[in-house]
């Protein structure tokens, strides 16, 4: 561990332990039960989003089926609980469960160049989904119902906290390691990174199979929660989009990107979506056009450039370093 | 099964088959020249629906017509997407994030605003000939069905046509082939690349209107027919026109087929388990064939 230099290093290292200290003392000092509601929704989807983060930001690989995985963290609880296990050991197994999936959907897509890894995560949601439903021990489409004991709410939410410190422990570590270096270098041009000795197909297993852990445990905490679910609510294609959307929006590929897209969306669809049912995905949608063709960095993105523009007037503003590189790969200038 | 019935299903998976490969037509000339996939596809599929229902249901026009009508309007629509905001995106000749997530919230756009606009009900198309049927010997074929198919054929023989004899054709085959071979020699990218969304789109809204006579429809009509456009084109390769044809058979001819087998008096596959067939034969082609099943047929000519 390296000590961090100047202001801004202190400040970059020390916002997560201060953020959460204050998580933790939330519950103490008497917060009211609708807001730990909010936190922790918003903490299982902020989990969801660095899971995803990792995948489609770090190594360029978009995914639309982490619903997969959310799902099956969701009933492998669900099932356990109901077995007699602890709910702890259900969130296990169900990210490796979740981990299993991600296997069967990366064996065959990875190795292959071309859209392929994209058009098996939607096939696979679809798949999932209508198969849960016909399923009889999880009681099909008309979903599943825990029965706990004693309703605690706190663990709950200390339970969520536990799940998104974790979730971006490993994040922070993968992004400053040789492993998320590999990973960029994949997401830039995958023949350059396997001619400096990655191995980009098995890179791209592991993180995946990373990020499906963490989602599958972001699952079960949230079933657990929910107490009832249903396979057109956890492994609806609308959860893997959701899931897709928060890193985006947020500023992909970057930690903090990752968080601030899941804080922002947690808190809007639990505010929001209640009184403007069919604008939500509306927006949502313009607003990923509009990241993609003006700010491809995200929110995040967009801070930093007015952070730069408010503290330096004078110089010329040098940009981020060249954000086209950083969401895009391969520049336009090089290939078709 | 009786032999009737085995003919029955037979030919209405043939004619299913034809819709299926007027729908993934689209997808596959977008995907071969310009490397986008195109996740919208599912959101002009829906809206070539709604436009034949509207014509219908607003002017009395037969929604076959309708869905003749849909491609020039259609081809118009897509030019102007892809001037919108298709050609501001980088060029690259494997699928890129930017690409991916445009057309992905592209496609939330028009789903959502599909869902202002007509709401979350089931809608159909019902004509006079919506229920009426032909029967030869045994055989029993749907009227609409009969006529989508043509329709379909027809649309596909023009777009063959247009692709050999056409200098657009040809200068999007040499696009497919080798982008930058094709550009050495004279090809517009730009323009051939517009004109080929339009084309895509047009087919689309076409194919999406032909679907909505036979199945009901509701804004989120397109994402079950996006997965079999995949499917079709993978079966195919990726990039081949020809091939769209085949995969279209087989898909169409193993949903058909599928729910039919029976295991000790017993349906393995009940009907309800469709779209995890055509995602099972994705994953199937995917191990054993990832080229497509067009690369069974056609040994590479080239010595690299």
């Amino acid at each position: 561990m390296k000590l961090p230099s100047g202001m801004g290093g202190w400040v970059k290292a020390l916002l997560p332990w201060l953020l959460l200290a204050c998580l933790l003392l939330v519950p103490v000092t008497g917060t009211s039960a609708n807001v730990m509601k909010l936190i922790f929704i918003t903490a299982v989807w902020t989990t969801t989003s660095l899971a995803w983060n990792l995948l489609g930001g770090m190594a360029g690989q978009v995914s639309f089926g982490f619903a997969v995985f959310y799902g099956i963290g969701a009933y492998t609880t669900g099932l356990l609980m109901h077995a007699g296990y602890s709910p702890y050991l259900g969130f296990l197994c169900g990210g490796i469960l979740a981990a299993v999936a991600s296997f069967i959907i990366g064996i065959p897509t990875f190795r292959l160049r071309g859209p392929y890894f994209v058009i098996a995560t939607i096939g696979v949601t679809e798949a999932v989904r209508v198969v849960m439903n016909n399923l009889d021990i999880t009681g099909g489409a008309g979903g599943y119902r825990i029965d706990e004991k004693q309703y605690n709410p706190t663990e709950h939410y200390f339970s969520a906290i536990a799940a998104v410190s974790l979730a971006f422990l490993v994040s922070s570590l993968i992004a400053s390691s040789k492993f998320g270096l590999a990973l960029r270098a994949i997401k830039q041009d995958e023949d350059a990174a396997a001619d400096l000795g990655v191995k980009p197909y098995y890179a791209k297993l592991w993180v995946h199979a990373i990020a499906a852990v963490l989602t599958g445990i972001a699952g079960g905490i949230y079933a657990r929660r929910a107490a009832f679910f249903y396979p057109g609510d956890v492994f609806a294609f609308q959860t893997g989009i959701s899931i897709l959307l928060m890193p985006v929006i947020g500023g992909i590929g970057t930690v903090w990107g990752a968080v601030m897209g899941g804080v922002i969306f947690g808190i809007v669809e639990e505010e929001l979506v209640a009184k403007f049912p069919n604008i939500h995905l509306l927006l949502y949608g313009s607003l990923l056009i509009a990241i993609i063709l003006f700010e491809p960095d995200g929110l995040l993105g967009l801070l930093q450039r007015l952070a730069r523009l408010l503290r330096s007037k004078r110089s010329e503003d040098p940009g981020s370093n060249n954000p086209d590189q950083v969401l895009w790969g391969r520049g336009g200038s090089q290939g078709r | 099964m009786d032999f009737s019935q085995f003919l029955n299903l037979l030919i209405s998976a043939l004619l299913l088959a034809g819709v299926y490969a007027a729908m993934a037509v689209g997808m596959t000339v977008i995907y071969g020249v310009m490397k986008i996939v195109n996740l919208a596809h599912a959101g002009f599929l829906m809206l070539g629906a709604y436009f034949a229902f509207e014509l219908y249901e607003r002017f009395h026009i037969d929604p076959l017509f309708g869905a003749v009508l849909a491609l020039p309007v259609f081809f118009l629509f897509g030019m102007g997407v892809h001037w919108l905001l298709v050609r501001w995106l980088p060029k690259s000749d494997t699928p890129t994030l930017a690409s991916l997530l445009l057309m992905f919230g592209f496609w939330l756009v028009l789903q959502n605003f599909a869902y202002m606009v007509w709401h979350n009900d089931d809608r159909s198309i019902t004509t006079p000939r919506t229920l009426s049927a032909v029967n030869i010997g045994q055989i029993t074929v749907p009227e609409v069905n009969l006529i989508v198919f043509a329709a379909a054929v027809v649309c596909l023989i023009v777009l063959q046509i247009v692709f050999n004899r056409s200098w657009f054709g040809r200068s999007m085959r040499a696009l497919i082939q080798n982008p930058y071979a094709a550009q050495i020699v004279g090809v517009d990218d730009g323009r051939t690349s517009r004109l080929t969304f339009g084309l895509g789109t047009a087919f689309a809204g076409f194919a999406g209107a032909l679907l909505g006579m036979i199945y009901t429809f509701s804004p989120d009509f397109g994402r079950q027919f996006l997965l079999r456009s995949f499917v079709i084109i993978v079966l195919g390769g990726l990039d081949s026109v020809s091939g769209v044809a085949l995969g279209a058979v087989v898909l169409a001819v193993v949903e058909t087929f599928g729910p039919q087998i029976q295991f000790h008096g017993k349906y393995i596959l009940p009907d309800s388990l469709q779209p995890a067939i055509s995602f099972a034969l994705l994953v199937v082609v995917l191990l054993i064939m990832p080229k497509g099943l067009a690369s069974m047929f056609t040994r590479k000519r080239r010595l690299t």
